[in-house]
């Protein structure tokens, strides 16, 4: 083995190794880890997870972050009382077609990857990504940067997103789907379309983009083709015209109107609503976006479920939250706050190695390989590992969905849509 | 020549390095005996191979002095954290004591360093991986801008194609034109950026500050405010009674202090076309005062609150609800229109700037983010106008000017970014536009709305 080979090696076991053994506390809890959002603890409970599919037993906080709004001071009512169902019994699937045209898809559980781009982040983890997708029987989505070859084979659990940029947009792309996402907006940069920074963009990245090797990429906003609804409804009769049988996903941001944007997407045809708050992550965004444009999706969700069903069309399409979901108690909180399901990328970020300490943009990317295209530090992920941690992760998130769901009485997640009443506030 | 055609408006702006070394955000340590028992196992694992066994974690250069990991080079660290994820038995990173304690109870140590590095680097802070800090909050923090799915101008507007306007005209405007008095037209001031550099906190003036001040306000177009009796281009001096005669030639802008008696009428009378702005402090009554000085003729005013944004009410509010109140009775009365409102005191990042003008103001000034873009040390606490807790450091007049184009530059373009997401082509239109603004306290009870207080 040459010497690159057992360097690469070398710092891959440790860095490994050093996700096994933090979150046993056995060093305490680093000092430097995290921030309000995902809090040290959040972050190690999710290694955790990672690991062993199961809910961290040794009292790290899994549930919750520190900051002080939002998911953070919402918590479960007290269930004494309440005739509990078995667990092993509740049902976690949803469905993501509720119209009653077009093909019937159900995912088991209310999760599916979200957008996360070639470019932004390494080939592997995209891979590991959309394995993980296949053997969760769930979807990731390709994000803006196109359709590398290397994921065909899992392209019956991968989303096809068309974004404002339409990098790597291909009839065959279309065609592969078995849902296309229109990104309209990103939480967390509402309003103000894609960047990627020069130096991501490899020869690898340019084909795929069909641009300039190492010449920074802006995806306009907004779709220079699309200023009402009725252009939207053309853009989806563009795709139904190219893959008839695609499920429709419209993600947007949420400014004040998103239950009006809600509404339209509905009459232009959408499967799918998925709603991205600001809180959520991305390759890289500036920080005024990110914590000053539009409302985060805790706030988002009820307002556009209860405008879904005073206009009757509740029950006739899926509506997905997105941005800020770190536990699988976000991801009740998102149901039981009017979602249908959520859409998760970073906490599958963090279950292989992310430390959410924002420096993707920094130098060579990465250090641990999710957020790079550099040659050397992709290799950290081996998209066989990558797979089976985030498939642990979601597992132990189902377990503790379960958990929440059987000690409510409730057989079936759909049960918890809009169940604002089984959540209690926190001062 | 006389410079014809259209000219983008673009602050440059050119690295301008600290001056005085700033504290290391972490700290970067290793035990010592246990990072070398694992070079030596290192060193037999890989069979001694020199390139494999002084491999490093740290892709920053941490570890890259002549001592490696045993004189880390602390001030490349940016918390990556991998040293602490390959070795947690050896390794330490936690954010350093000096960083912590950077600020005071307004200015958290992350508000310094994005000040610093905004007027080091003119560039807008970008990062990766969402948003880190705490969930809305008060004041400013409490107020997010809305964004529109569809419309134009797009973000192409930093980028090239469309044109986002931030000029605001500072002055009267008339409801009517009266043609008998075309002469006694009051004219108004036009800066490029709804900013302007208030007058500087007690204590943090030297000479070459002055100097550092004045030229970077005359380089980007706007003004800065003193109390000196200098009559600069950008200078937008402040006048009492006594400093009226020492004008030999009739003044384009002056502040007055809107308390003093009958100052306003003399200065109306002296200076007719004079543009001139009240300065009040915000309390339970400027609406009414402010209302009255409309009446009486001023054509601006220049509201502050403490340098923390807190206002003078005996039950003190954030800036940007007292800024509410009184562009709301201004707006009942029918007035608004005709005067400027600057607004300043605890508006001190970028984001500050867009969220003031929706709750009411044309423009605003800055005040503590001036001597904190210049490295001024802090001693104690920024609130009060009359003792504020930070100390000048000398400076070169050069460095400081670049400092402050650097920082106006870096607002200017995060303004674009906030009106671009708004589909807002001019910075005038989001004045009082609180229906493209969003509240943390309205939504919070909108949104949670039957969900029952734990017990
Ligand atoms: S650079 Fe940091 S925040 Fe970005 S993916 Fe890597 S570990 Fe996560
Ligand atoms: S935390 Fe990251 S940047 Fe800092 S010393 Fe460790 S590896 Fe280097």
């Amino acid at each position: 083995m040459g010497s690159l080979e057992l360097i690469v090696e070398k710092h891959t076991e440790r860095i490994h190794h050093g996700l096994e053994v933090l979150p046993t506390l056995k060093h305490g809890l680093p000092a430097g880890l995290g921030n309000k959002r995902w809090t040290g603890e959040l972050i190690l409970a999710t290694y955790e997870q990672a690991l062993t599919g199961e809910l961290p037993m040794n009292g790290l906080e899994y549930k919750t972050g520190n900051s002080g709004g939002g998911f953070d001071v919402l918590g479960w009512k007290s269930h004494d009382g309440v005739a509990k169902v078995d667990e092993d019994q509740v049902d976690l699937s949803i469905s993501l077609n509720k119209r009653g045209e077009g093909k019937k898809i159900e995912i088991p559980l209310p999760i599916y990857g979200g957008g996360m781009s070639f470019g932004s982040i390494s080939l592997n983890f995209m891979i590991a990504r959309a394995r993980a997708a296949k053997k969760l029987e769930t979807y990731t989505s390709t994000g803006e940067g196109g359709y590398p070859d290397q994921i065909v084979p899992y392209r019956d659990h991968v989303i096809t997103q068309v974004a404002t940029g339409m990098f790597g947009v291909r009839e065959e792309t279309i065609q592969y789907a078995p849902i296309v996402e229109f990104k309209y907006a990103q939480g967390a940069k509402p309003g103000l379309g894609g960047h990627l920074l020069a130096d991501k963009v490899t020869s690898e990245v340019a084909k795929m983009r069909e641009s300039s090797m190492f010449t920074s990429l802006y995806s306009p906003f907004p779709f220079h083709s699309v200023y009402s609804v009725e252009d939207h409804k053309k853009h989806v009769d563009w795709i139904k015209t190219v893959n008839p049988r695609a499920l429709i996903s419209v993600k947007v941001s949420t400014p004040t109107d998103v239950d009006m944007v809600a509404i339209g997407s509905y009459y232009a045809g959408a499967n799918i609503i998925h709603i991205d708050g600001g809180y959520g992550g991305t390759g890289a965004a500036p920080e005024i976006a990110k914590k000053n444009i539009a409302m985060p999706v805790e706030y988002a969700i009820p307002k556009v479920h209860e405008y879904l069903v005073s206009e009757g069309v509740r029950d006739k399409i899926t509506l997905i939250a997105s941005g800020g979901i770190r536990t699988a108690d976000d991801v009740a909180k998102a149901i039981a706050l009017g979602a249908d399901g959520c859409v998760v990328a970073t906490a599958e970020a963090v279950a292989v190695g992310c430390t959410h300490c924002g420096n993707c943009e920094r130098g060579r990317g990465c250090q641990v390989g999710i957020t790079t295209t550099d040659p050397e530090l992709s290799q950290f992920i081996d998209p066989a590992w990558g797979e089976k941690r985030i498939v642990n992760l979601f597992n132990a998130w189902s377990k503790r969905l379960r958990i929440i769901l059987a000690e409510f009485g409730l057989a079936s997640v759909r049960e918890l849509r809009g169940r604002k009443d089984l959540l209690v506030r926190y001062k | 020549m006389q410079e014809t055609g259209y000219r983008r408006f673009k602050i440059e702006s050119k690295p301008a390095p600290h001056a005085y070394p700033i504290p290391n955000k972490f700290d970067v340590s290793a035990r010592k005996v246990r990072l070398a028992g694992m070079l030596l196992h290192e060193a037999f694992e890989y069979k001694f191979k020199k390139e494999v066994v002084l491999s490093r974690p740290c892709i920053y250069g941490v570890f890259g002095g002549r001592f490696g990991g045993f004189k880390p080079i602390k001030q490349k660290c940016v918390g990556c954290m991998r040293c602490v994820q390959e070795y947690p038995h050896i390794m330490r990173v936690k954010p350093s004591d000096e960083y912590k304690r950077l600020g005071d109870s307004f200015w958290t140590p992350e508000m310094v360093y994005t000040i610093w590095n905004e007027a080091a680097t003119g560039k807008i802070p970008v990062k990766g991986m969402g948003y880190k800090g705490a969930f809305g909050g008060e004041g400013f923090d409490g107020i997010w801008t809305d964004m529109s799915e569809i419309v134009r101008p797009t973000r192409d507007g930093v980028y090239g194609r469309e044109y986002i306007s931030t000029s605001v005209d500072i002055g009267r405007k008339p409801v009517h034109v009266n043609f008998e008095k075309l002469d006694h037209t009051p004219t108004t001031l036009e800066v490029p950026v709804p900013i302007i550099l208030d007058e500087l906190p007690a204590g943090t003036e030297s000479d070459d500050v002055s100097i550092a001040v004045d030229r970077a306000a005359e380089q980007v177009g706007t003004l800065r405010v003193t109390g000196k009796g200098d009559h600069s281009q950008a200078n937008l001096p402040i006048v009492d009674e006594k400093q009226i005669g020492e004008y030999k030639q009739t003044p384009r802008i002056l502040e007055f202090d809107a308390q003093e008696q009958g100052l306003l009428d003399k200065l109306l009378s002296d200076f007719g076309s004079t543009i001139l702005i009240g300065r009040l402090p915000l309390k339970e009554d400027t609406s009414s005062m402010v209302s009255e000085l409309v009446h009486r003729g001023v054509h601006g005013v220049h509201l502050y609150a403490d340098y923390h944004g807190w206002d003078y009410s005996k039950e003190p509010r954030h800036i940007s609800a007292a800024l509410k109140d009184t562009h709301q009775q201004l707006v009942r009365e029918g007035v608004r229109d005709q005067i400027t409102i600057i607004a300043s005191g605890g508006i001190t990042l970028a984001e500050h700037v867009p969220k003031a003008i929706i709750c009411g103001a044309d423009l605003v000034g800055i005040d503590t983010t001036v001597p904190v873009a210049l490295q001024s040390e802090f001693h104690g606490e920024t609130q009060n106008r009359e003792n504020c807790g930070l100390k000048p450091r000398k400076i070169d007049p050069a460095w400081g000017t670049q400092r402050l184009v650097n920082l106006m530059s870096v607002w200017h373009d995060q303004l674009i970014e906030i009106l671009s997401a708004m589909g807002m082509r001019d910075v005038r239109r989001l004045r009082g536009d609180i229906g493209r603004s969003m509240m943390d306290s309205e939504l919070r009870e909108q949104s949670f709305k039957g969900i029952a207080w734990a017990a």
